[in-house]
């Protein structure tokens, strides 16, 4: 049974796609329209690599793990937003502590912190008035500046020579930025989160991004996605029409605010992979408008007499079976990436596994059917197809 | 027409070859692969962080905190100087991270400050009109200086880690004022934080040259006010000979003295007065320069101590001409020049048989005391070895499976002869891949890992455009021969066309990516690169091959 070929697909269908392009216009403009909504609305769930903040993967040192008092533990600590998962199996979680912002509320952290790891002869409070960064350390025994480093090390804080106090003493105020203890204030909330629950769980993993590079990598996420859309639309206006550019742009537009939105309704982590689903749902999806776009042109030079409806149908029909057995490999693969790769790739193989429907779907219809919409004239196109081919 | 010529079908297989013998130390355990050759052990596949477990940090440089204090001591040397050439100023200020402005009271005396303002430096820029002079530095001079402030810094993190006794750590610039510093197989990373921010200890000391004279390497009886150094060429050597041992010395907890790094494992070392002559704090700057032309114009290093330290140096060089006057930089000498004359007034320069590239190293070392700029984290991500051995458990499970499902999937649709062919297409692309990240170094993340499921699920694709385009032929009444090459001439330009556009989306994303995500770039578009060569060679190699053998008349397709 299994040792022949098995035609998953009949031969020739006759499916009357483009029949049906209106229906899928709306559906798609509604997603597509709700999804950007939700954006704005509910917001995406953007990951510590956007937004800045803190992540740490822990498993418990015995038994399950009890989300209900790691919850009550955290929320406690005073370090903002803590959302928790779980994270793998029922032993492991995944803490995620929302960006610090260098208030004066972390250097009281950093003080309990201190007191906790370097004795309770510490303190370390904000400097003279609250306008710059500073923080004030005030040490039980007086220290050399090595020593200095040492100590402020325990809560951190790394410092360059020229700010540690010169001789011994025993206070030193340490000038900083606000934005300067923003960056510190991660490292303290870190510390902070290991001394409240490091008893009962190990520590697997800690991530800490930063306020700045947050904004950074938003900012060059989305050109990165522009340039990819953009790149995509050139390439495909130059091997074969601007009509065709243009459908295949509003197709990958469609592909990517749906997958979006899917992030919105799911809830799922927006970080740097899924973004690298997001430009490899492009890549994908256009490939399957490719070969659907390659044979279109092929039939407008074959077919003279048939209507551009007509034409693309019989198109979309001939390229079916091809169409939905790639879809089906990649599909299959990607399934094997959401069942077995594990609670990192989690979101990245959930979103691609979307895009892989919907980049089959929108090749079908939407691209096609952009083509209609703008009024494509074979005579023009096959003209300029045959003066090519004289020249050849 | 699907045949190939003969010299096409020895190369393709001679690829083939060459490209599992590249990625066959991926896949041997590590007892075979030892008893190798070494160039052959190195052609592996990196594991990223993720997967091996380590630390990665992103680090900033303060460069306009450097730029402020240079603005700073610029502004001293303007008044200093105004002062010397009787300028009256009203006020001379600094224009945070740009500029120092002077404000003149006589407008007539602009000139006369020109003047001095050129006798500072000469390549200052100076803007303004009337009573307002702006002096800022010229802007090659500004490159020149950060470029200097990240050098330095990284050479300082690679002491300071090469220190930690840890191997292979990555320390590379990054964008203008970035640092990037990955270490495979940290855990807690705190240690490696105070250490990165400790100051290296440089220290002159005079060489005892009664000891040295006995022209013994080890002198076993040493006077209480003497003590043994090794020379940074005796650790380098050391190194280059056994780095193990090297290890070894860098890790000893607690820290080995110079003096037990020479007793134990012999390097050169160079017998110092304890007492130390000028201390490295005093030092202002050192850089690598050229002698006059009339000496010879050969590449030496110059430094400048500050007052305190040239009073100093001052009084040890009068007192020791003809002697050698060793520079510590940590425990170990970085160099010992013989005193030629008395420096006095500040600075002073160390000539030699030196090449540029000896010089700026000297000039970086002696620089290397303290960072030149405060570094703060602004990137943290830990990963421990257990969780990275989990996810090299679930990327492997996951690929494994992936590539199972594929196969599967294939054969069911196609049967055994095409189905098997485009397996095999999907396996020699697989082996490419591998190859090709060994031989470019790359790195398999975990993303990456991710990447490579995907293009097992899309490298099959063009076998598919193939196979459903000879099916159209048939069904159009073509011979079974014909319609295997009418087929597979006219997939071919939906096969090249669709695998570039996705390679623009990889292309771009390895452009913007940092990390884990460029390792699944780099896996996805290499594996797209590749499949053009499957798709296109190779598979029809294999057509050919099976047509010439089996002349069928009817396709199992």
């Amino acid at each position: 049974m299994l040792w022949r070929a098995h035609h998953l697909i009949n031969r020739r269908t006759t499916f009357d796609f483009l029949g049906k392009r209106r229906l899928a216009l709306v559906a798609s403009t509604i997603i597509n329209v709700l999804s950007i909504v939700g954006v704005f609305t509910l917001g995406l769930n953007f990951g510590i690599d956007f937004e800045g903040g803190i992540a740490i993967q822990v498993r418990a040192k015995q038994g399950d793990i009890h989300l209900e008092n790691l919850r009550t533990t955290t929320g406690d600590l005073g370090v903002g937003e803590v959302t928790l998962q779980e994270f793998g199996d029922n032993k492991s979680a995944l803490i995620r502590v929302q960006r610090q912002e260098g208030n004066a509320q972390c250097v009281a952290h950093a003080d309990k912190v201190m007191k906790k790891r370097a004795g309770n002869g510490w303190s370390v409070v904000p400097g003279d008035d609250d306008k710059t960064g500073d923080v004030t350390f005030t040490s039980p025994s007086a220290l050399d500046s090595g020593g200095w480093r040492d100590a402020v090390s325990t809560v951190g804080l790394t410092l360059q020579d020229r700010q540690l106090p010169r001789g011994n003493v025993n206070s030193a105020k340490i000038e900083m930025t606000h934005e300067q203890r923003a960056e510190w204030c991660q490292q303290v909330a870190i510390k902070l989160v290991e001394d409240a629950i490091g008893g009962q769980y190990e520590l697997r993993g800690t991530e800490s991004v930063g306020p700045k590079i947050g904004e950074e990598l938003m900012h060059s996420g989305v050109i990165a996605v522009l340039a990819t859309l953009g790149a995509i639309c050139v390439y495909v206006w130059v091997r074969f029409e601007w009509q065709f550019g243009v459908a295949a742009l509003i197709a990958l537009l469609h592909d990517v605010i749906s997958t979006v939105g899917l992030f919105v309704v799911l809830h799922l982590d927006f970080s740097l992979t899924a973004l690298a689903a997001v430009l490899t749902i492009a890549g994908y999806s256009i490939n399957d408008t490719v070969v659907i776009f390659d044979r279109v042109r092929e039939n407008m030079r074959r077919y003279r007499k048939m209507s551009l409806i007509e034409l693309l149908n019989f198109s979309i029909n001939e390229t079916l079976a091809r169409t939905l057995m790639t879809s089906g490999t990649v599909f299959v693969a990607v399934l094997a990436l959401v069942l077995f790769g594990g609670p990192v790739l989690y979101s990245f193989s959930i979103a691609m596994l979307w895009g892989v429907v919907v980049g089959t779907y929108s090749s079908i219809w939407i691209a096609s059917a952009c083509l209609v919409y703008m009024k494509l004239r074979p005579e023009q196109f096959r003209g300029k197809a045959e003066d090519e081919k004289a020249k050849a | 027409m699907l045949n190939l010529p003969r010299w096409q079908t020895i190369s393709i297989v001679t690829i083939t070859l060459l490209a599992a013998l590249l990625a066959l130390p991926n896949l041997l355990p590590d007892r075979v692969m030892s008893v190798l050759p070494a160039w052959y052990q190195q052609t592996r596949i990196n594991l990223g962080l993720d997967l091996r477990g380590g630390a990665h940090f992103l680090l900033e440089a303060d460069l306009r905190g450097v730029m402020n204090e240079r603005l700073t001591n610029l502004s001293d040397s303007v008044r200093a100087e105004m002062r010397k050439e009787q300028v009256a100023l009203k006020s001379v200020d600094v224009d945070s991270g740009k500029a120092v402005v002077l404000v003149l009271r006589d407008e007539a005396q602009r000139p006369k400050a020109l003047e001095g303002l050129r006798a500072i430096d000469p390549t200052l820029a100076v803007t303004g009109d009337g009573g307002t002079i702006r002096v800022a530095y010229a802007d090659v001079d500004l490159v020149r200086k950060r470029k200097e402030v990240i050098d330095q810094s990284i050479e300082i993190l690679r002491r300071r880690v090469d220190e930690t006794g840890t191997i292979e750590p990555t320390i590379v610039r990054q964008g203008d004022d970035r640092i990037l510093l990955q270490i495979p197989g940290i855990k807690d990373t705190t240690e490696l934080k105070r250490k990165i921010n400790q100051t290296a200890k440089l220290t002159f000391h005079l060489v005892d040259e009664n000891v040295a004279a006995t022209g013994q390497a080890l002198p076993t009886a040493l006077p209480p006010t003497t003590f043994l150094v090794p020379t940074r060429e005796g650790m380098q050597s050391l190194r280059a000979a056994d780095p193990k041992k090297f290890d070894e010395i860098m890790s000893a907890n607690p820290r080995l003295t110079p003096e037990q790094i020479c007793r134990r494992y012999q390097p050169q070392c160079l017998p110092v007065l304890k007492r130390v002559v000028v201390g490295g704090e005093d030092l202002d700057d050192a850089k690598s320069t050229f002698e006059n032309q009339a000496n010879g114009g050969r590449p030496i290093i110059s430094f400048t101590f500050n007052a305190a330290g040239g009073r100093a140096f001052c009084a040890a060089t009068r007192a020791n001409i003809g002697k050698r006057l060793a520079i510590q930089l940590d425990s170990e000498i970085i160099s010992a020049p013989v005193v030629q004359s008395a420096i006095c007034g500040g600075s002073g320069i160390i000539t030699g048989q030196f090449t540029t590239q000896q010089t700026q190293e000297q000039a970086l070392l002696l620089r290397s005391g303290a960072l030149p700029a405060t570094l703060t984290i602004i990137e943290e991500r830990t990963v421990g070895a257990d969780l990275g051995a989990d996810a090299i458990h679930s990327g492997t499970v996951a690929a494994l499976v992936g590539t199972a499902f594929v196969i599967l999937f294939m054969l069911i649709s196609y049967g055994p002869v095409f189905g098997g062919f485009a397996s095999l297409a999907m396996l020699v692309n697989m082996l490419l891949v591998f190859a090709g990240m060994s031989v470019l170094g790359a790195s398999l993340t975990l993303p990456g890992i991710a990447g490579l499921v995907l293009t097992v699920g899309m490298s099959v694709d063009s076998n598919v455009l193939i196979y459903e385009r000879v099916r159209e032929e048939r069904a159009n009444g073509r011979s079974a021969f014909s319609a295997l090459a009418t087929g597979y001439e006219k997939a071919l330009t939906a096969v090249i066309d669709s695998n570039l556009t996705a390679l623009i989306a990889g292309v771009l994303l390895f452009g913007f990516g940092a990390g884990p995500i460029r390792g699944f770039a780099t896996s996805l578009s290499l594996g797209l690169l590749t499949h053009l060569f499957t798709a296109t060679i190779f598979t029809r190699m294999v057509l050919s091959i099976w047509v010439r053998w089996r002349r069928p008349t009817e396709l199992p397709l």
